[in-house]
């Protein structure tokens, strides 16, 4: 009996050990990849959706594009790792030790850091083996993706800060003009005119800002009015020039803002985009990546935004110089490792993927990186792509070659924040903005 | 020579004796023991300190150990005001955070000091907070303080107020990331002194009640003489701890606003790996480590004497 057990329980080992062999063997596996990106978790919502065309907001989009991606390439699996926007701490750590994930999501703004140590791989072959040629990419796209003539990350899209207004309100505060239009400042001084009037007709603040601890929306917003005043301060990549009385009058202009209580003050990222859905204020400062979820939160019945409607629209220009706003984009980048030919040709594949489904990336609010879909008619048919088309045009960059752009962000949003809620003047945060940026750049 | 006929008997028997004697002697093998432990510290913590204080003298990032500079990384260190500002802000969160943390896991650990069921379940309560991890904790208190949403934006609207901001008020933001600290952290002191005070043999609080002595005499001549070395203990654990901060600080405000709430750790994180100035990283942990050893030192040292004293 005991023998017959054993030999019963060694044919079973036997078997099972076999049957794993088998799974193991490279002809059953499928080849890995590992993809690392930012915009979030929402598997509870989109964890097995492969349709993405259903999908709404960046998280839901980009999570169903790539479970369509291994539903439809058996013979591949990508495995993603979700992590704190931006994620940058984490990268470096996992490329210091020598384990970078395969594909990873780089701003535009970031990719030099990474090219420059040679931790990228260059990708126009790949691309040009899989039919994709850079003449396909926009021009800003092209750009922010191109360092030293080679391209070291495949465009998604472009981003840029908009303003997202709250219709109902702003009808309130009288502030829509006959063709229904909201009516946007086109100075400084008809800014905070409008803001005060905003607040006297509807109680609420004009702006809704995203105050608390925050470095990134303070730094966008005092680029794009440098812009607007054509101050060059990034002349030279390598040493900024910023306390300048162009970057005086923008602080100057949000200290008022915030002095006045004009803007919500302190919200941090969620909370103000609660208190926009919840009609707390009049405008939120916020990207294109919100037109996909506030659209429809003003499509259902009973919110706040369905009540007098949603409209979006670049930042107001409100000084004389070039017309412009600060912009940037993503990047799917391809870490420099070892690989066999066939984890490369999935890679390629996946690229490839990514590219021919632009069209459903753009439905986030962000602007097409493909030129094709930038001018098909179905992405303008999309919802208010007539209003912020103009950011083709308007969208700016920082030049590339500046380095540890967002730890720029970081110290540019520290000293603005002290200088507009008052814990510093408005002169001591320019000039330590500028010693601590030029501090990090002469030390690279 | 008459000495050395002498001394020979002695000479003789030597080895015997030396045998003998070694049984209690130290042997080198004894330290095969400690060899286990021996090798995890050299490697953990030798060699990184080692390893952190050569690269302090380098210009080095996450990719390069870079070029030999010198004392440079400690000079731009010294001439840096949010550095200056990290150890002060520092300083102020283990001002907040290590008496209060003493005091109350004393008090609390008087109060379920008895062998009651509620006790035991108060006892669990509050050491509960303990095994979270700081991701948790933060959340915990981000839900409790956050504007407009949060459980304090929440009570104070029934009263028809705006809360304090605890996450951007620079006056409020560090007192917000101690309070989230003491609550995750009380249970340790707790338990350490609930462990001491159950040592404390029950004769001496017998005699004192025979005495007349009251609470307060009884607790002042008799308790806290008996736990002064576990008080000292917590006061030092809870130093070198708590001069550690940074998860709550990188998770509750990101050291904002404009750095009051940067600690040093999170000031060496930042240099680290957002700066990606290895260098600079490195000497800060030099100069956080040598604070850290003076302060548990001191407080050692002056605890010491007190007692001597005494």
């Amino acid at each position: 009996m005991i023998h017959t057990l054993r030999t019963s329980f060694l044919a079973a080992t036997a078997a099972c050990a076999l049957a794993g062999g088998l799974l193991a063997s490279p002809a059953f596996a499928a080849t890995e990849l590992t993809f690392q990106r930012f915009f979030g978790a929402c598997d509870a919502d989109f964890g097995s959706n492969t349709d993405v065309s259903k999908a709404v907001g960046e998280c839901g989009i980009i999570t169903s594009m790539v479970n369509k991606f291994n539903a439809d390439n058996p013979d591949i699996h990508v495995a993603v790792t979700t992590v704190e926007w931006p994620g940058y701490d984490q990268l470096t750590a996992q490329f210091a030790a020598g384990d970078p994930p395969d594909i990873v999501t780089i701003h535009h703004s970031a990719l030099s850091d990474y090219q420059t140590k040679g931790l990228l791989l260059p990708l126009d072959d790949l691309l040009a083996a899989n039919g994709i040629k850079p003449a396909d990419f926009t021009d800003a796209s092209r750009n922010g993706v191109t360092k030293d003539g080679k391209i070291y990350g495949l465009p998604i899209d472009n981003w840029t800060m908009l303003f997202h207004i709250n219709m109902d309100l702003f009808k309130q505060a009288g502030l829509v003009d006959a063709s229904g239009k909201p009516i946007l400042p086109k100075s400084v001084d008809e800014l905070l005119a409008q803001a005060k009037q905003f607040k006297e007709k509807t109680g609420k603040p004009y702006l809704i800002q995203n105050l608390a601890n925050e470095t990134a929306l303070y730094t966008r917003n005092l680029y794009t009015y440098l812009f607007q005043q054509n101050s060059d301060f990034f002349a030279d990549p390598t040493k900024v020039k910023i306390n300048t009385p162009e970057a005086k009058k923008v602080v100057e202009m949000y200290k008022a803002i915030f002095d006045q209580g004009d803007t919500t003050k302190d919200l941090d990222y969620a909370a103000s985009i609660n208190a926009f859905l919840a009609g707390e204020g009049g405008v939120h400062l916020n990207g294109t990546w919100m037109i996909g979820d506030y659209n429809a939160s003003a499509e259902k019945p009973g919110t706040a935004l369905n009540k007098g409607g949603y409209a979006v629209y670049p930042y107001p220009q409100l000084f004389s110089g070039k017309h412009a706003q600060y912009a940037d984009g993503h990047s799917l980048a391809v870490s420099q490792k070892d690989r066999s030919e066939e984890q490369t040709a999935a890679i390629g594949k996946f690229l490839k993927f990514m590219a021919d489904h632009d069209f459903d990336w753009s439905r986030t609010g962000h602007l097409p990186a493909m030129k094709a879909v930038l001018d098909s008619a179905a992405f303008k048919a999309l919802p208010h792509r007539d209003t912020v088309a103009p950011i083709a045009e308007l969208g700016t960059s920082l030049p590339g070659a500046v380095q540890r752009q967002f730890a720029i962000q970081d110290i540019i949003g520290q000293e603005m924040s002290a200088a507009i809620t008052g814990q510093k003047e408005v002169d001591a945060s320019l000039a330590d903005m500028e010693s601590r940026i030029n501090e990090l750049l002469a030390n690279l | 020579m008459a000495d050395a006929a002498l001394s020979s008997p002695a000479n003789r028997a030597a080895p015997a004796k030396a045998r003998v004697q070694n049984v209690q002697a130290p042997l080198w093998r004894n330290a095969l023991f400690v060899l286990p432990f021996l090798v995890v510290f050299v490697a953990l913590l030798v060699v990184p300190l080692v390893w952190g204080i050569w690269l302090s003298l380098h210009k080095a990032d996450a990719f390069s150990s870079g070029r030999f500079v010198g004392f440079a990384n400690y000079v731009r260190l010294y001439n840096d005001k949010i550095f200056w500002q990290a150890i002060g802000n520092t300083f102020y969160f283990v001002l907040l955070t290590v008496p209060a943390l003493a005091v109350i896991g004393l008090m609390l650990a008087l109060a379920l000091n008895s062998r009651t069921r509620t006790a035991a379940v108060l006892r669990t309560v509050f050491f509960a907070s303990s095994v979270l991890s700081v991701t948790i904790v933060t959340l915990i208190w981000r839900i409790v303080f956050v504007p407009g949403f949060g459980l304090l934006a929440t009570v104070y609207g029934w009263f028809g107020a705006a809360p304090p901001a605890f996450l951007s008020d620079p006056d409020l933001v560090m007192i917000a990331i101690a309070i989230a600290t003491i609550w995750w952290c009380i249970g340790l002191p707790m338990m350490l002194f609930l462990s001491a005070l159950q040592q404390i043999p029950g004769d001496i609080y017998e005699a004192a009640a025979l005495d007349n002595a009251n609470r307060w005499r009884t607790f002042r001549y008799i308790t806290l003489p008996s736990i002064k070395r576990t008080f000292v203990l917590v006061v030092v654990i809870q130093i070198v701890l708590q001069f550690q901060l940074f998860g709550q600080a990188k998770l509750m405000t990101n050291g904002g606003p404009n750095n009051v709430s940067k600690p040093m750790v999170l000031y060496i994180y930042e240099a680290a790996f957002t700066k990606w100035d290895l260098g600079l990283g490195a000497a800060a942990s030099e100069v956080l480590f040598v604070l850290i050893l003076i302060a548990a030192m001191v407080q050692f040292l002056v605890s010491r004497r007190k007692g001597e004293s005494a």
